[in-house]
Order: structure tokens, then C-alpha cells, then sequence
């Protein structure tokens, strides 16, 4: 059995399915009695049992939840049931049939609304699939959606467009940090939006690396803290009552929905609660005995008032975002900082390919000098280069988009695989000619009303502390004993 | 039967001697063990002695050595995670670049036929393929994820850019770059052995590879190439590998390294049973089901686990091995 996630994080063994990695160092906490002589502990046929006071008392098994496995630096999961039991289509089903939500810390709640957010790769990856255009497989999978239960469909452009705008900002912001003091660590920033990298550097390289990665939440994450504040706020409903769900590209994407960074005290929940895939899109309907193409369409929601501002978009049901299928980061970064740093506003966009197609580079030139470079690395093998060259100080870069996959989130871990051995370079060209077909995302336009109506104005306390995040070095615990020779 | 002959003894590691690796032209070679250190051995006369020991370029144990084809590089796999690469251009050995990546202990290192590419494997699963990139820079070509246990050796084939790798999880793998994305990709899984592949060797010819098991046998497997003679089905244009011989018996104990020698033919083994046990292929052998006959059995040949053997590359016969016992062992076979 292949794992789906992605190359970075099964060197980190989470892939580790078949046995529990030895390292496993997550302390069990063990309620301790008040007795002189210990514990006396039955095994019974359905459990352990306490029995030193007198009489039988059921003691709680142990589980091991997602959230701790993340905490660890051991192993990170002994088997894809501890993601599963969260994360998964059947939970999903008997959440939205139930209308009854446990989260991680389970905690029960009624589910008062039911929100399902949609990034583009996942739904190009199945309007392949299917044989549909994009804009019909939008709708079809928002009336899937909406035939299961789900309350709200949306698409996820403008956590997409805040995500750029955002991370824009950073860019500069750290740019000019960098200048003040050439010895600090701002540069290269290093983009944060795919959770297969943020774990293997939280995991692997800890405090060297962490300080490069861009603070700015991916859009996953801002959907989340969009829908669980905004819109709840805005139809007066209690945010852990709202059940969130993503469509997204990748398995990875579960283990980011899953960070206690994401849990909010005051709200009481997950900014996202259920990650599905494309794949697992795929399982459901085929498990349902349906093609997408038979499910009836329907409209997505527009809840963030963009459309006020008359977003000219012609009411494209999907957009994409120039640069690459991942979002476009690095594009963005470059093309802002080039006109708000250096007053270059119609620089040509050259991508410049490296040792391999997942490598290439953005070079702004002022007066024969290179002022601006900028890359994009797909791939672990890319991931490690870059690492190496950081760590030895030879990386020339101010800023790097890095996703764990090879081709980036088009090719991410858990869209539908293409059916004939092979086959999967074709399917990541045709994805990508659909992804550079979709109308184009005007990310500051759209995402004005959102921020005035809000966030309080952009660069305010509110964007910053809502948008923004922070990364944890793990150590790492090697048991001698667990050598192999 | 032949007979191995003890040249000499070499003492000088202290606790496990892990590997040896014969230098391409035969007259020197690096061994190295738990002691971190590596030593360079060459002959003064009759007697073979230390000529460098090359300290400090690891923090945990050495578990292999390998020469570069030109001979000019040496590279060292340790438990420290990294791999380390030596040369002399200054005038004597030194460190000059060193691989990270893996995530816990490196357990081997192969220089592709070319000298251009480096491949490492180890405890995290996974097989790395390092390119040179320039004067003590290498880069990271390819992160392969297709054993799911421990790896423990790496090979190239003599001639081809195509990688071997023998794992805990009881198979082999072998890959090879696909031009049009220059990424990596395992093209075939070697399954017969019913326990842990501890190592691997091709012949000189790269169309036969010989593996050796926890599981007390050795195996010989033949490459059918697409459209071969024997009507050998084989899928997407990719050679299938056979196994066409199973050496089962001879061995009482794990069998932990194989040497199979580009000159004379001769395959050697260093086994559990501390044993070396040398075969050799029948005269009327089939290329399809062919028949090697044990024509040496060097009982108590270390005083301890048989580690790794080595045929000296020059096809003098000379055989090296180690053992946990520390000791280096220097043989001449003879029919």
C-alpha cells in the first residue's frame, strides 16, 4: 500500500502504518491513588479494571489522538486510523446525518450549520475525472455537497487572495528587517502553505529553519478562521456549532486542520474541522453507485460580500491564480516587491528552470545587477537542496514557494491518480493547462471588502493576529535501544 | 575444492570492523568500524599496514566505506546520519563535503559506474540518489521511498546508471531516472527472500545480481529484457527480474554481505556462522535455472560475525573480510 502523503512527511515516518515506531515518546498521564500498596489491576474480557478499592473500576483505555501525534516527535502515527477516526469520509457522513460533531477534544456539539470549503486543484482533479468543464464540476460537487447535507458551499479564492495579499506583506516587511540588519534571519522567506513541509522543517530542522518560513496562515487555514469568525459572527451562531469542512488536494492538509495552533480557546473548536480529498470525494460517490456527472448543480454561496465591490470576475464559479498551481506565491511575491521596492512595474515574468523542472527561479535585474530572485521548489529532493544550501549559507534567494509534492499542489498526494501506469505526467500537464485556463483571481481587489468589513483594515491587530501563525521546533528523542544494525 | 589461504591478519579497529572497500586499482584499501575511524591499508613489502587513519569526520559509527570509480574520492556512511566525502586534493585526506538528509543512521553508500552520482540508504526507509555538482557540491537528485523498512545496502549495476537497494522489509529494489523529469522512479521489486536482504552484488556483466538473507540463502536473479528470447513477459518496457537459483543450505546463519568478482566469476559470502564460503558457477550451468557449486568452506574464518567480504578488484583472488571481532582478514583463493 503507497501512502498519500506527501514525499516529505513519509520520511518523517508518518507513513509508519504497519508498526508502531519505537520512538513513540508521548507520556501517557496516569491518574495516581491514593494507596500504599499500588494498584491492583484486573484483566477482564472487555477491559482493564481497578480493583484495589474493593470494588471493579473500568480503567480508560488510551488513545492516542492526531493532535498528539503531532506533538511528537517520534513516530507520527502508528496507524491511518488515528486520522481516520477524525478525518474521514464515514465521519463526515454520520457527522452530517447526525448533525452531532466530537471534536479532537471530545467535546460534544450540535451541528447548527454545515460549511464545506473548495480549493481549485481538488476540483480540477475531478472535473478530469469525470470528463467535466471546471465551472460544471464546481457546481456539480456544490450540489453534492449540498445532496449530503452541507448547508453552505464555497470556493476558497478569497482565502487564496488574502493568503497572497498577506504574504506580500510579509515579504516586504521582512525584506527591509533584513536590510536594517543583514545578520538576522528574515530572508529568504520561505512560504508556509503546504503542511508537508511545515512539519518535515518542525520535525527535522527545528529552530534553523522555522524563522525562515512565512508567518501567514495558507488558505486552508484563513478559510477556517473566516468561517468559524466571520460568518458565525455574521449569522449570530455559536462558532463551535459550525461544522467546517475542506475539499483539498492533499492528506497532509489533515494533519494542518489538526494543529493545536488551530484550536481556538475562546471559541471552543478547530478552525476546520474535516478534511476530505479529492480521492475520498471519489470513494464517496463511487460508494453512492454515482458519477458526479449525473448530481444535480447548484450555485456556490457568496457570503464575504465581495461581489459588492463589483469584482469584474464575470461571476467565474473558479479562479485560479497566475504563477503556479499552487497559488502562485512566489509570482505574487515577486511582481509586488519588484514595483513597491524597486519601481518596476511591467517586469517580464521569466521563470528560469534549474537542475530539474521543479526548481526554477525569477530574477528581477536592475543596472546588470541581480536585485530580486525568487524560486519555486517542488519536491523533497528540491526541499533538501534548498535546506543544504541554506544551512551552509549558499542560498541566493529573498523568496522560495516550497510544496513537499513534485509539480507542486496540481500533483498533490490525494487527487484521483491517473488510471493507467504512467499516466501521470499527462494528468499533471492536463491539470495544469486547466489551472492556467481559469480566470484569473484579482487578489486585492476582492479581498478589500474583507478586510474593511472584518478584519479591521489591513496590517491592523485584528488581520495580524487572525491571518498570521506561528511554527514549533520538536526535539528530537533517539532511544538508544531502538538501533539496528 | 579450492582453498583460501590467510595472507594476513590486521588488527587496528577498536570493536566492530564493519566494511572494507578494495580501492578500484587493488593495491589500497579503507576499512572502518564502531570506532569511527576510517584506515587506509596499503602493501610495504609482503605486509599489508595502515598508511592514514582519517579521524573526526564522524560522530557515530562508520558502517561503510566506498571508493569512487577514478579512485580520487572515498565515502563514508555513519550512524551520524551524514556521509561524508574525502579527498586527497590538498595532499592528504580530509573531509570536504559532507551529505545530509537522512533523518537517522546512513548504512550504505554506492558511486554510480561513472563517479557522477552517489547513492545512500538507511534506517529512514528511504534511498537517496546525490548527484555531483561540482567541486565538493552535491546535490540531492532523487528521495526514494519504496522499501518500507530499514534499507540496508545499495549497488550500482557495473555499467548502467541503475540502482539496487536491499531491505529489511525482505526485498530488493532497483530504479532508474526517467529522462523527462529527470526524477527517479523504481522499476522493479525483487520478492523471494522470507527475511531481511542484507546485501547485494551484481555480475560484471549487470544482467545477473546475486542477494544474500537473514533467511540463511543466497539467491541469483536474471534480468529478462523486453522482447527476450525465453518469452519472459515483462510490463511498461521495463526488464523483469527473476529469480533463477537458490543457494539454500550452505549457510547456517544469517548470510550478511556478498561479493560476487568481476574477473574470475567466483561469488564469496560472510555469514552469521562466521564462516566465508566460496562458490563458483558449473561449467554446463543454464542461464536460466544455473547451478553453483560451494567450492570452499572456511570454517571459523573470524572468531566472530563475518561482516563484509571483498574480491580484490584486480581478479588476483584476493579476498578481503571483517568482523565484529575487529579484525581484517586478508585470503588468496585457490582452486
Amino acid at each position: 500500500m503507497a501512502s498519500r502523503f506527501s514525499g516529505a512527511l513519509q520520511l518523517t515516518d508518518l507513513d509508519d502504518f504497519i508498526t508502531p515506531s519505537q520512538e513513540c515518546i508521548k507520556p501517557v498521564k496516569i491518574e495516581k491513588m491514593k494507596t500504599k500498596t499500588g494498584a491492583k489491576i484486573k484483566i477482564g474480557d472487555d477491559g482493564y479494571f481497578d480493583v484495589s478499592s474493593g470494588r471493579e473500576q473500568k480503567l480508560q483505555k488510551v488513545e492516542i489522538t492526531l493532535a498528539d501525534c503531532l506533538a511528537c516527535s517520534g513516530c507520527i502515527t502508528s496507524a491511518e486510523s488515528v486520522l481516520v477516526t477524525r478525518q474521514s469520509q464515514e465521519e463526515l457522513l454520520r457527522v452530517l446525518s447526525e448533525r452531532k460533531h466530537t471534536d479532537l477534544r471530545g467535546v460534544t456539539n450540535d451541528v447548527s450549520l454545515v460549511v464545506v470549503s473548495m480549493s481549485p486543484q481538488p476540483i480540477l482533479s475531478l472535473a478530469v475525472r469525470y470528463k467535466l468543464s471546471p465551472e460544471d464540476a464546481t457546481k456539480k460537487l456544490a450540489g453534492y455537497f449540498k445532496s449530503i447535507g452541507a448547508d453552505i458551499v464555497l470556493d476558497m479564492t478569497v482565502a487564496e487572495d488574502l493568503s497572497l495579499l498577506e504574504t506580500q506583506q510579509e515579504f516586504l516587511q521582512r525584506y527591509q528587517e533584513q536590510q536594517a540588519d543583514p545578520n538576522s534571519k528574515h530572508l529568504p522567506m520561505l512560504s508556509s502553505s503546504c503542511p508537508g513541509w511545515v512539519c518535515y522543517a518542525e520535525k527535522t530542522h527545528g529552530n534553523f529553519i522555522l524563522p525562515y518560513i512565512s508567518t501567514t496562515k495558507s488558505p486552508q487555514q484563513i478559510m477556517g478562521t473566516l468561517v468559524k469568525r466571520v460568518l458565525a459572527q455574521s449569522r449570530q451562531l455559536n462558532p463551535s456549532t459550525v461544522y467546517h469542512v475542506t475539499l483539498m488536494p492533499c492528506y497532509d492538509k489533515k494533519l494542518e486542520a489538526s494543529r493545536e495552533d488551530f484550536y481556538s480557546e475562546l471559541l471552543n473548536c478547530q478552525d476546520v474541522d474535516c478534511v476530505i480529498t479529492a480521492i475520498e470525494l471519489e470513494q464517496m460517490l463511487e460508494s453512492s453507485g454515482k458519477s458526479l456527472c449525473e448530481v444535480p448543480g447548484a450555485e456556490l454561496e457568496r457570503v464575504w460580500g465581495e461581489d459588492e465591490e463589483g469584482a469584474g470576475e464575470g461571476g467565474a464559479v473558479l479562479m485560479g491564480h497566475a504563477g503556479s498551481g499552487s497559488g502562485g506565491y512566489a509570482h505574487h511575491v515577486f511582481l509586488h516587491a519588484a514595483q513597491q521596492l524597486f519601481g518596476e512595474t511591467d517586469v517580464p515574468v521569466v521563470y528560469r528552470n534549474l537542475r530539474n523542472p521543479d526548481f526554477k527561479e525569477l530574477v528581477l535585474e536592475k543596472d546588470g545587477k541581480e536585485v530580486l530572485k525568487v524560486a519555486i521548489a517542488n519536491g523533497f529532493r528540491n526541499i533538501q537542496n534548498l535546506v543544504q544550501k541554506l544551512k551552509r549559507g549558499k542560498s541566493p534567494y529573498h523568496y522560495v514557494e516550497v510544496m513537499a509534492c513534485p509539480s507542486g499542489c496540481l500533483n498533490g498526494g490525494a487527487q484521483v491518480r491517473a488510471t493507467e501506469a504512467g499516466g501521470g505526467r499527462e494528468l499533471v500537464g492536463a491539470l495544469e493547462r486547466l489551472y492556467a485556463q481559469l480566470p484569473r483571481a484579482a487578489p486585492a481587489r476582492r479581498a478589500h471588502a474583507l478586510y474593511t468589513r472584518w478584519l479591521a483594515g489591513r496590517h491592523s491587530d485584528k488581520a495580524n493576529a487572525l491571518l498570521h501563525t506561528s511554527y514549533h521546533a520538536l526535539q528530537k528523542s533517539d532511544i538508544a535501544l531502538n538501533i539496528k544494525w | 575444492m579450492g582453498k583460501l589461504e590467510l595472507l594476513q591478519t590486521l588488527t587496528g579497529h577498536k570493536g566492530i570492523a564493519w566494511n572494507v572497500s578494495w580501492h578500484p586499482q587493488g593495491q589500497v584499501f579503507a576499512s572502518c568500524g564502531e570506532d569511527k575511524m576510517i584506515k587506509l591499508w596499503s602493501k610495504e613489502g609482503q605486509e599489508w599496514t595502515v598508511k592514514t587513519v582519517l579521524v573526526d569526520g564522524h560522530q557515530r559509527t562508520i558502517r561503510e566505506v566506498a571508493w569512487s570509480p577514478c579512485g580520487n574520492f572515498l565515502a563514508s556512511a555513519s550512524f551520524d546520519a551524514t556521509t561524508a566525502i574525502w579527498d586527497k586534493k590538498s595532499g592528504q585526506f580530509e573531509c570536504n563535503a559532507t551529505l545530509e538528509g537522512h533523518e537517522n543512521e546512513v548504512k550504505s553508500v554506492a558511486w554510480s559506474p561513472s563517479g557522477q552520482l552517489l547513492a545512500t540508504c538507511g534506517r529512514d526507509k528511504s534511498v537517496w540518489v546525490w548527484e555531483v555538482a561540482g567541486e565538493d557540491e552535491y546535490e540531492c537528485e532523487a528521495v526514494l521511498n519504496a522499501h518500507n523498512q530499514d534499507v540496508k545496502k545499495v549497488a550500482w549495476h557495473p555499467s548502467l546508471d541503475i540502482l539496487a537497494s536491499a531491505s529489511y522489509d525482505n526485498t530488493v529494489k532497483m530504479y532508474k531516472e526517467d529522462s523527462l523529469d529527470s526524477d527517479w522512479s523504481c522499476i522493479a521489486t525483487l520478492q523471494s527472500h522470507e527475511s531481511t536482504v542484507w546485501s547485494l552484488a551484481f555480475d560484471k556483466t549487470g544482467e545477473r545480481l546475486a542477494t544474500c538473507s537473514d533467511d540463511k540463502t543466497v539467491k541469483i536473479w536474471k534480468e529478462y529484457k523486453p522482447d527476450n528470447q525465453e518469452g519472459v513477459i515483462v510490463s511498461d518496457r521495463e526488464s523483469v527480474w527473476k529469480c533463477v537459483c537458490t543457494l539454500s543450505g550452505y549457510h547456517t546463519r544469517c548470510v550478511y554481505d556478498i561479493t560476487w568478482c568481476h574477473k574470475t566469476g567466483l561469488i564469496a559470502t560472510a555469514c552469521g556462522d562466521d564462516i566465508i564460503r566460496i562458490f563458483k558457477e558449473a561449467d554446463d550451468s543454464d542461464s536460466n535455472a544455473p547451478t553453483f557449486e560451494l567450492v570452499c568452506t572456511q570454517l571459523n574464518a573470524h572468531s566472530q560475525d563475518v561482516n563484509c567480504v571483498a574480491w580484490n578488484p584486480a581478479g588476483n583472488e584476493e579476498l578481503l573480510s571483517c568482523s565484529d571481532d575487529g579484525e581484517i582478514k586478508i585470503w588468496k583463493f585457490s582452486e
